[in-house]
């Protein structure tokens, strides 16, 4: 899985390691410490330059012409040369329409822009995507969000990191499309409290036939079931170890590895490793295995630190920015609720297997007393797009 | 929202290209070409939110290179005033930021001191007002990597006509490499002596370099510096003249455009020193070739025209071929390519 560093751009002599750099450009970073890149970012930086707080317009124009070593009246005449107003092309109160392109514009980007336009017009229907409207709108909810207790927010200077988690192609129709959801997580968290955030149908999945007992199923919810999880990250593999039946998902390959003359691999406890305390490479692709083998892509896509437009209450991290939306199943009888159950063998349903709703199901299949009606076997199913 | 890239970047670069044109660096004369351009409306037209925050976090992306070498001062100057512009027009709200990746900080950092000690006042302000507003992002690298490995690579270009170029030149020859040079023609003459039938007499048939390419590369760059010089020396003089500034600001106005030529020329001392310290070397061409640097101007024009071929020339080859190797081949240019092949070749999945 790790390429070896040296086929990509030379690492320059005497440079800091832990300053991320590319490895391969625009693709991805070479590997560097979490917690060594924000110190030297925040030894960089004045504190008042992250501060979440704006400092009163008088002090900032003070420290302006001291730094810059310049009179209180060159400042205010620099104030007006380089005031956001020179940037106006249009009268003041004349406002243009900014949903309209121009006319003959002469920037390249509004000709396209304007093919483009005039192009969607002569569509009859207006395809703006859902999948789009809806992303929006989980990124927006969160922006500048403060908490109700000022213990809980997040400190100035905190990093937050973006992550990618890309869903298995456990399901035929992910195989062409990478749909994924996005995470941002504190650097001070730890890896556990990603994986509790992580929300993956199998997960969910009950296994076993239930059809004379469908109230039990519930009780055999995986998650509960099967506690194991690992992230594989840089040669390590971070174990979720917090409960006793947890296993070292990582045993089989590490002992692959070792038969092999494969150099050996790391191990360490996700419980116990931070965000802070990892080495990593940015737009690298990781692992997360869970349920035994159900295996997503993990990949860290940026590390920078909090701005006071972010969300700052602590207790929303790790904060779920953006979520595939998923075609869900319907069920066969209603075709509008989300199908929960499926059957084989099923004398009762026009193929097989066949998709069911709860409502549905129990319907079709069962009796007023609870009685199973008829010769079928019942999976309890859960949906991709169940958590949409 | 990638088929943006090229027509963004091309837009910014014709707003640098005529701010360059300008041989001014005030801001004044910066906002006069953007409104001429009527660049705010760039974020025009009908668009969700959402591709609106997209856009943005593009356009600021595509500016944000050109802030940054090997790009010249001037081009820096002008893409931090671009960087200004797209910030407060844009029309996402809350703004989208502008991204630095620790490694450029320090290269912006002397940015910011070499114009605060040339008193560009304008440039220093703008760039402590972004600050102040928290206009940007401090970040491990300029944009969200995604593992997103194209399968038609585009090959990444740095536009010709904004490079700092004396200094490249410069920084290429440099008394380590002139020394690097003169070891290996050393080593190159005695395997030559080792090959051929007489002892000590080396096969003339064999003379693929000649034996005084140091002092001719020696003396080539050391006359290129005088013409630059006297170049830069014109263009400081029609700077001075430049209509933007007024009367009463004159001196100052010039004050400046010094205080400019010796940051710049800052970047030459290096290359002045080293050769000095080669003067033992520079004995038979001293005299002729850098004496004053009194060459004709036909003469230069033919200098520059043959410098320019050779590097630029080669170095836009290379780039583009992205395979050889050449001691003088840019880092960046180096990276960008190798990059983009190599790992479009290793990474399958
Ligand atoms: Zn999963
Ligand atoms: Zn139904």
């Amino acid at each position: 899985m790790a390429a070896s560093s040296s086929a990509g751009c030379p690492t320059p002599a005497g440079a800091n390691n832990d300053i991320p750099t590319y490895e391969y450009v625009d693709i991805n970073t070479r590997p560097f410490h979490v917690g060594a890149f924000e110190r030297l970012w925040k030894e960089t930086l004045k504190p008042t330059y992250y501060s979440f707080r704006d400092a009163p317009q008088e002090t900032e124009d003070e420290e302006f012409a001291q730094e810059m070593g310049v009179s209180a009246e060159t400042i205010d005449e620099l104030k007006v040369i380089c005031s956001p107003d020179t940037l106006r092309c249009y009268p003041e109160n004349e406002p243009p329409d900014k949903n309209v392109v121009p006319m003959d514009p002469g920037l390249r980007t509004l000709r396209l822009r304007k093919r483009q336009q005039d192009y969607k017009e002569t569509l009859l229907r207006d395809f703006t995507c859902r999948q789009h409207l809806y992303a929006t709108e989980l990124e927006s909810l969160a922006m500048g969000k403060r908490p109700a207790d000022p213990e809980d927010l997040v400190p100035e200077g905190e990093f937050i990191l973006s992550i990618n988690v890309v869903y298995p192609v456990i399901f035929e129709r992910f195989k062409h499309v990478r749909p994924h959801q996005t995470l941002q997580v504190l650097g001070s968290q730890k890896l556990t409290d990603l994986r509790d955030a992580i929300c993956c149908v199998s997960d969910l999945q009950v296994s076993g036939e239930f059809s004379r007992s469908p109230d039990m199923a519930p009780e055999f919810i995986s998650k509960d079931h099967y506690k194991s999880a690992t992230f594989y990250l840089e040669g390590t593999f971070y174990n979720d170890m917090r409960f006793p039946e947890c296993r070292d998902l990582s045993q089989t390959i590490m002992e692959w590895a070792k038969s092999h003359d494969f150099p050996t691999f790391q191990t360490a406890k996700m419980e116990e490793t931070t965000f802070r305390d990892l080495k990593i490479k940015i737009g690298y692709p990781y692992l997360y295995c869970h349920q035994g083998d159900c295996e997503h892509v993990v990949i860290i896509t940026d590390i920078r630190m909090a701005h006071r437009d972010d969300c700052l209450d602590h207790k929303l991290f790790p904060l779920l920015t953006y979520k595939h939306r998923v075609m869900t199943r319907k069920c066969a009888v209603c075709h509008l609720y989300i199908s929960r159950w499926i059957t084989t063998n099923d004398s009762l349903a026009p193929m097989d297997p066949c998709m069911f709703c709860e409502l549905c199901f129990r319907m079709l299949h069962y009796d007023a007393q609870g009685n199973k009606l008829g010769d079928f076997l019942a999976f309890p199913f859960v949906d991709a797009g169940a958590f949409n | 929202m990638d088929y943006y890239i090229e027509p963004l970047k091309l837009d910014c670069e014709d707003l640098l290209h005529r701010f360059q044109e300008t041989e001014s660096v005030r801001y004044e004369v910066f906002a006069a070409v953007w409104r001429k351009m009527d660049f705010p409306s760039i974020f025009y037209g009908k668009m969700a939110a959402n591709e609106m925050r997209a856009f943005s976090r593009l356009i600021l992306t595509t500016a944000y290179p050109y802030f940054l070498p090997p790009y010249s001062f001037h081009i820096r100057v002008g893409g931090l005033y671009l960087l200004y512009g797209l910030y407060n027009t844009q029309l996402a709200s809350p703004k989208e930021k502008i991204r630095i990746a620790l490694k450029d900080w320090e290269n912006i950092n002397k940015f910011q001191e070499d114009a605060m000690n040339a008193q560009h006042y304008d440039v220093s302000y703008i760039f402590r007002k972004l600050i102040s507003e928290k206009a940007f992002y401090f970040a491990a690298m300029p944009k969200h990597l995604f593992f997103r490995v194209k399968r038609k690579t585009k090959r990444p270009t740095v536009c010709d006509e904004f490079w700092d170029r004396p200094m490249r030149v410069m920084d290429l020859v440099t008394t380590e490499t002139l020394e690097e040079i003169v070891n290996v023609q050393e080593h190159y003459e005695k395997a030559k002596q080792a090959i051929c039938g007489t002892p000590g007499q080396p096969d003339p048939a064999i003379n693929l370099v000649s034996k005084d390419l140091v002092q001719r590369l020696h003396s080539t760059v050391v006359t290129y510096h005088n013409w630059l010089d006297e170049a830069g020396g014109k263009k400081k003089e029609r700077g001075d003249a430049d209509a933007g500034e007024g009367t009463s600001k004159q001196s100052e106005a010039s004050q400046r455009a010094e205080r400019l030529a010796s940051i710049k020329s800052k970047s030459y001392g290096q290359a002045v020193e080293a050769v000095k310290s080669r003067r033992h070397r520079q004995v038979e061409i001293g005299s002729s070739e850098t004496g004053g640097g009194q060459a004709t101007p036909r003469r230069n024009k033919s200098l520059k025209a043959r410098i320019t071929k050779k590097m630029t020339g080669k170095v836009k080859e290379e780039i583009l071929s992205g395979e050889t190797t050449t001691a003088w081949r840019l880092s960046i240019a180096e990276q960008k390519s190798k990059g983009k092949t190599k790992g479009k070749r290793r990474f399958k999945w």
